[in-house]
């Protein structure tokens, strides 16, 4: 109590000081941002929790998705962005918090379940059925379909022109920026309600990077929600309608891709300037 | 005319063996390959396997046999062959059930399911001994051979006869055919395909929505297949012994290995390569060598460079080989 600047310093003289009764509940200040998310179209809420039997590697994590947005999550290296995409996919021991699609509770369900729920992952390595035929690939994205998927494949072939022309062709094969389409494609295969990229665009050239941002923002206009974990922060705030920094597992910082670029604390620590 | 004979010569002891004792072999190291790419580790099982899966159809054969049921020329065992397959697959999937899915929900290292696979070997080992006995059965049935010596050295006029046996016949064309299906089925079909999915990118598939308990199911049931024939084939071919099944391991691996692990076609060439290494090094060259070279340099021994007993040393060299010098094999397993 004596490191309480307003404490009663010991004081127990109840001919000065009248304790009966005094208040002791104090109003909370909030958060002061504003963050919708009981409407959001995938969150993961207040998520905590690491791998297996070790530590906590988030700690009261909240990433969520809007419908038709991009939802970004940047932060330093080691900072828990690709584990809390991890937990939202339930590949994480989630002790605490929740996961929910749509408004319904998913926390429980394995990975493949979650897929068949809505869900489409693109994780960072070993993405792609080198051994097999991009088309191949694409047939396995759509695995769990049992109706005619031939749509869908002309729609990802209308929007990655290059897998077309490849199609026959070893996905293993092919460049990293090609890789990266097929992974892509293979997740959409399914016709996600949401889909979920893991640092789309580690490994590869400038160039190809600014090109798979465009394919990204027109499978946004689609009308499919996105999160995506990004090292190349600016570029991937400038696309997004919503980013979440994560510092320590935590969120540090959330708000739209503007305010976040716009926000001098955060432009310092992890924008460079 | 010599020349002639000595093709013939050649044929009758050589390539016709080989080719017949290549598709087993090449039946053989198909399943251990598929196991080997989509359950990651090495069955040290097969040979055992292959026994049980004959060993139900002989049982069957015998059954048939006593009811008076057969099949003309071929062999009844070709009847019988569903329920070997059947009662193999059975088999195998009683034990993925009981021992092999335990190691795989503890996400157990392959080596582990190695030497989990030899507890599995000794146990069916025991039991195809258990319920056949030890010995030496017989039971092939139908017309010996397509071509006899005899018949051939009257149809052609030559000194040599060609000798094509039923089971060698059978061997074949069985072989081209389950080969040929199984390559439709893993390139053609969804779950074929679902297979090479999980066997290049297990987790990938799971995102896929694959389930890899279906896949695992799938393999076994097409490996206890692959297996039941295969030993059907040799037992007929040759004979049924349970501890030639397990001797047939060495060959087997050896095949596998030299192809790729993982690569089916590379199971397919590696087969005809140990088979043809073998026989061609343990068959005694002196008929075909008298009819090929002039008098004065006739062999006087047989030419032999090794004794058939020692068959397995040739497996066992190729197999050094390959590992020394292109352990991936020659097709670059790893990937179905």
């Amino acid at each position: 109590m004596s490191s309480d600047p307003y404490g009663d310093r010991g004081n127990t003289d109840r001919s000065i000081a009248n304790p009966h009764g005094a208040g002791t509940l104090r109003p909370s200040p909030g958060t002061g941002q504003a963050m919708d998310t009981a409407s959001a179209f995938l969150i993961g809420d207040c998520m905590t929790g690491g791998y297996g039997k070790g530590p906590d590697i988030l700690h009261d994590c909240t990433i969520a998705v809007d419908k038709g947005e991009i939802a970004v999550i940047v932060g330093p290296n080691g900072a828990g962005k690709s584990t809390a995409m991890k937990a939202v996919f339930g590949m994480l021991d989630v002790r605490q918090g929740s996961v929910r699609l749509d408004g319904e509770e998913i926390t429980g369900l394995s990975p493949q379940d979650r897929v068949v729920k809505g869900m489409g992952f693109v994780p960072q390595t070993n993405n792609i059925f080198t051994s097999m035929t991009v088309e191949e690939n694409l047939e396995m994205g759509a695995f769990i379909r049992t109706d005619d998927f031939s749509d869908t494949m002309s729609q990802i072939y209308d929007l990655f022109p290059i897998l077309k022309e490849k199609r026959s062709q070893a996905a293993g094969e092919l460049s990293g920026g090609q890789r990266q389409q097929v992974a892509v494609g293979r997740a959409l295969m399914t016709r996600p309600k949401v889909l979920m990229l893991d640092e789309p665009t580690a490994g590869v050239s400038p160039i190809v990077m600014d090109e798979l941002f465009d394919r990204i923002i027109e499978v946004a206009r689609t009308g499919i929600p996105i999160l995506m974990v990004e090292q190349n922060a600016r570029q991937a705030l400038e696309i997004a309608d919503k980013g979440y920094v994560l510092v320590q597992g935590a969120n540090a910082y959330s708000g739209t891709g503007k305010d976040l670029l716009a926000d001098p604390d955060v432009r310092k620590s992890f924008l460079g300037g | 005319m010599d020349f002639l004979n000595a093709i013939v010569a050649l044929a009758n002891y050589v390539l016709i063996p080989a080719m017949s004792y290549g598709s087993q072999l090449a039946l053989g190291a198909l399943g251990v390959t598929l196991i080997y790419g989509i359950l990651r580790f090495s069955n040290f099982a097969h040979g055992d396997t292959m026994a049980f899966g004959a060993m139900v159809t002989i049982l069957v054969t015998w059954w048939m046999q006593s009811i008076g049921i057969s099949l003309g020329p071929l062999p009844t065992a070709l009847l019988a062959l569903p329920f070997g397959i059947l009662g193999c697959a059975l088999l195998v999937l009683a034990t993925d059930k009981m021992v092999y899915q335990f190691y795989r929900e503890q996400k157990a290292k392959p080596v582990i399911l190695v030497i989990v696979s030899m507890g599995v070997m000794f146990i069916m080992n025991g039991l195809v001994r258990f319920i056949i006995g030890p010995d030496d059965q017989n039971f092939s049935d139908g017309a010996r051979f397509i071509i006899s010596a005899r018949d051939f050295k009257q149809m052609t006029g030559l000194d040599e006869g060609l000798a094509i046996k039923t089971s060698q016949g059978i061997t074949v064309i069985t072989a081209i055919v389950v080969v040929a299906l199984l390559f439709w089925f893993l390139s053609r079909t969804r779950t074929g395909k679902s297979m090479r999915a999980y066997s290049d990118n297990e987790d990938l598939a799971l995102l896929s929505g694959i389930n890899p308990e279906r896949v695992v199911m799938y393999t076994w049931f097409i490996v206890a297949a692959l297996a039941t024939v295969a030993g059907v084939l040799y037992g007929l071919d040759k004979s049924f012994k349970p501890f030639t099944y397990f001797q047939l391991l060495l060959p087997i691996f050896a095949s596998a290995i030299v192809g790729g692990l993982g690569s089916p076609l590379g199971a397919i060439a590696g087969g005809f390569i140990i088979a043809f290494s073998e026989v061609t090094i343990t068959y005694a060259w002196k008929k075909i060598l008298i009819y090929l070279m002039p008098e004065s340099l006739e062999p006087s021994g047989l030419v032999q460079l090794l004794s058939t007993d020692y068959k397995f040393a040739v497996s066992f060299v190729i197999l050094l080989i390959v590992l020394l010098f292109r352990p991936t094999g020659i097709f670059r397993g790893k990937a179905l």
